[in-house]
């Protein structure tokens, strides 16, 4: 059974039997996004040089063969992009949702903080000492890679007092320590391998491919599962470690296992299409000033946003980019900056008012 | 007192030693008399005086330049912005002069003369939008500056950006650049220092010119003003000639980090906040410092040469992350967020 009703809040709610609630607002939002994210995609199908576009694939999906140029270009690359683009946007949209709870700064990303930086120094690291390491031995390299570097920004920054801007100015530093080591790494690593990295480390996605996508595909789902499982802690850990604790939220434990979910998103978006700084902060914020929420409905809408602004940055790129092979990660550093500037300025303006 | 003196005695013969390392390393001991001979009739006669005289003196002449410049605008800023991760490089200096070389030489195909100007000019940009975007985006309450710096990181990520956006946009002629662009010593830049050292030698000028009305303003804007210090205009000229300096560097080889961070968090225990001092001292530091980056760069993945901008960064973050650590983050001065 489903009813309608108002929650203490005053805002509009649906009650389902179990007694789970969600406002209509979020629903709204939620279904919202999702439509954007399948008109976006059907319209980035149509951008690009070959002229081809939604409706071919409608037509193709109801029987009708595609000619191979058009083919090519819808299944080959347009398609894989858009998926591989949506699911790791999701990622790191999730993963920078997860951390701005457990460490209490909304300026929290797995980027700034160094974790995609350090999954990747990790990945070359395997791929020096073992050139034909498989797929799955890079994944734990990458995890491994971002759970060091949050260890290591951790004991730096002094576990509980990590709020404030000290942290992001830290791994700003862990951040370029790793990527002038990367830089030396490449040397040491055979030709053929550095000339594909080199297009990794900038963060695109010009390699997406079905075979990714399959990869990729389980994770999504888990992370689906996660988002119904660590939800509601989330609203807790956003109250602070002491009401979180008095509200009957086991911190010691879950907090190290969503600090660990948080990393394997990021570090699979890392192993997928490399780097992407800024979309872990930008997502949660933008689904936030769009559908204030808290909990699951937070998770889920930062994680649509964030699959759209990947889909949009790649489209926007690909449109007026005409030839030119701009990464994804160098696109969303170019629209991040000037909107994380914006996002300091509205905590800064809170603060003063709050004060 | 006595630490001063010595460090100021000793800088000048470390500084020659580093010089001779950097210009004779790896040649064989019984060849350097002849090789200095060559010095004294400059003219190549073999192989290895030619390595001498045209690969390793131009290396020798532009990591010093850099350097010092560096190391001086480093110690300007530090003193006047009263923060101690101010730098050329963490303040959007040096990415804003790459940024409007490269779209100058890209877009407008400018020679190396206009570069220059181009360089100067984004230096500025870089100076004033990163001071721009921490007025707007900072805090009431921010006595330690942590949002100027974290501005100058985002401006600087953000230039950066548009720099390699405009380096892939034109395939052609981006292998010019490439290595450029990560702040490269290279001996081919001589040309460039022909061009632009009067810029660098100018600042520092200024630098001693000023030196004694900065130290004045470093006890207290209102003490310096009593004791007759023109203090807006001192200031200016000073933040100005710092940002030139360094953005002429940046047009001879490249943005070459962090130096300018270092090097006054190396000077200051010895020689104290005296600029009288301490410009001296962080020039002949700063110099040593890029001559030892080179070398590194040279011979420690032989035979691969490394930018000497990649070893900078790599050691200078280390010490970024030490001194956030120490100056933000120890107990006793915590941020109060």
């Amino acid at each position: 059974m489903i009813r309608r009703g108002t929650a203490m809040d005053g805002k509009r709610v649906l009650r389902l039997s179990n007694g789970l609630q969600m406002r209509i607002g979020n629903l709204r939002a939620g279904a919202g996004f999702a439509v954007a994210a399948v008109l976006l995609a059907a319209i980035s199908t149509g951008l690009g040089l070959t002229n081809t576009g939604f409706f071919d694939l409608l037509s193709a999906l109801s029987g009708d063969p595609l000619s191979g140029a058009e083919g090519y270009a819808l299944w080959t690359v347009r398609l894989p992009r858009i998926l591989l683009g949506f699911m790791v946007g999701w990622a790191v949209a999730l993963s920078g949702a997860l951390l701005q709870s457990i460490a209490r700064n909304p300026l929290a990303d797995p980027g700034l903080f160094g974790f995609s930086q350090g999954s990747m120094t990790m990945i070359m690291l395997l791929l020096i000492v073992a050139p034909a390491a498989p797929k799955s031995l890079v994944v734990l390299a990458a995890v491994a890679g971002g759970l060091c570097v949050a260890g290591l920004l951790l004991w730096l920054v002094g576990g509980e007092r990590s709020s404030g801007l000290s942290i992001v100015l830290m791994g700003i530093a862990i951040e370029t320590v790793l990527s002038s080591f990367g830089s030396l790494l490449i040397l040491y690593l055979p030709t053929e391998t550095s000339i594909a990295l080199s297009e990794w480390l900038a963060g695109s996605l010009f390699q997406a491919n079905w075979t990714m996508i399959t990869a990729f595909i389980p994770l999504f789902v888990l992370s689906l599962a996660g988002i119904l499982l660590v939800g509601p802690a989330m609203a807790t850990f956003d109250l602070g470690t002491e009401m979180a604790m008095a509200l009957g939220e086991p911190v010691a434990r879950s907090r190290p296992v969503i600090l660990v979910f948080a990393v394997v998103l990021s570090a699979a978006a890392v192993t997928a299409v490399g780097p992407l700084v800024f979309l872990g902060v930008l997502a949660p914020h933008i689904a936030g000033f769009i559908s204030p929420a808290i909990a699951r409905a937070r998770l889920f809408l930062s994680g649509l946003v964030g699959g759209i602004l990947v889909v949009a940055a790649d489209a926007v790129t690909r449109s007026l980019a005409g030839g030119l092979p701009l990464p994804l990660g160098l696109s969303l550093t170019m629209i991040g900056v000037p909107l994380f500037i914006i996002a300091l300025r509205l905590q800064a303006l809170r603060k003063q008012q709050s004060r | 007192m006595e630490k001063r003196g010595l460090f100021l005695l000793a800088a000048l013969p470390i500084l020659a030693f580093t010089l001779a390392a950097h210009l004779f390393y790896g040649f064989r001991p019984a060849e350097i008399p002849g090789l200095i001979a060559a010095f004294l009739h400059f003219e190549a006669q073999s192989y290895e005086e030619a390595v001498l005289l045209f690969q390793r003196v131009p290396r020798s002449l532009t990591a010093i330049y850099v350097g010092s410049i560096s190391a001086t605008s480093g110690v300007v800023l530090q003193s006047l912005v009263r923060n101690p991760l101010a730098s050329p490089a963490t303040m959007g200096v040096n990415a804003g002069a790459a940024m409007f070389l490269v779209a100058g030489a890209l877009l407008f195909n400018i020679g190396t003369g206009l570069q220059g100007a181009a360089a100067l000019a984004g230096a500025l940009a870089g100076f004033l939008s990163c001071v721009a975007v921490a007025r707007f985006a900072g805090r009431q309450n921010d006595p330690r500056g942590l949002s100027l710096i974290l501005s100058g990181a985002l401006v600087s990520m953000l230039f950066t950006g548009i720099t390699n956006a405009l380096l892939l946009s034109d395939p052609a002629r981006r292998s010019d650049f490439l290595s450029w662009v990560i702040g490269n010593i290279n001996h081919a830049y001589i040309d460039r220092l022909a061009m632009f050292w009067w810029i660098g030698a100018a600042s520092i000028a200024a630098f001693i010119v000023l030196a004694r009305p900065l130290t004045l303003i470093l006890f207290g804007a209102e003490k310096a003003a009593s004791a007759g210090v023109n203090v807006p205009l001192v200031s200016r000229a000073a933040i100005l000639a710092a940002v030139l300096g360094s953005g002429s560097a940046v047009a001879v080889c490249g943005p070459i980090g962090f130096v300018g961070l270092v090097v006054p968090h190396i000077v200051r225990p010895f020689v104290g906040n005296n600029l009288v001092f301490a410009l001296p001292a962080a020039f002949a530091t700063g110099a040593v410092i890029c001559l030892l980056a080179d070398l590194v760069a040279r011979q420690a993945l032989h035979p691969y040469v490394l930018s000497t901008g990649l070893v900078t960064d790599l050691l200078g973050g280390i010490v970024f992350v030490v001194i956030v650590k120490r100056f933000y983050l120890s107990p006793s001065n915590r941020e109060t967020a």
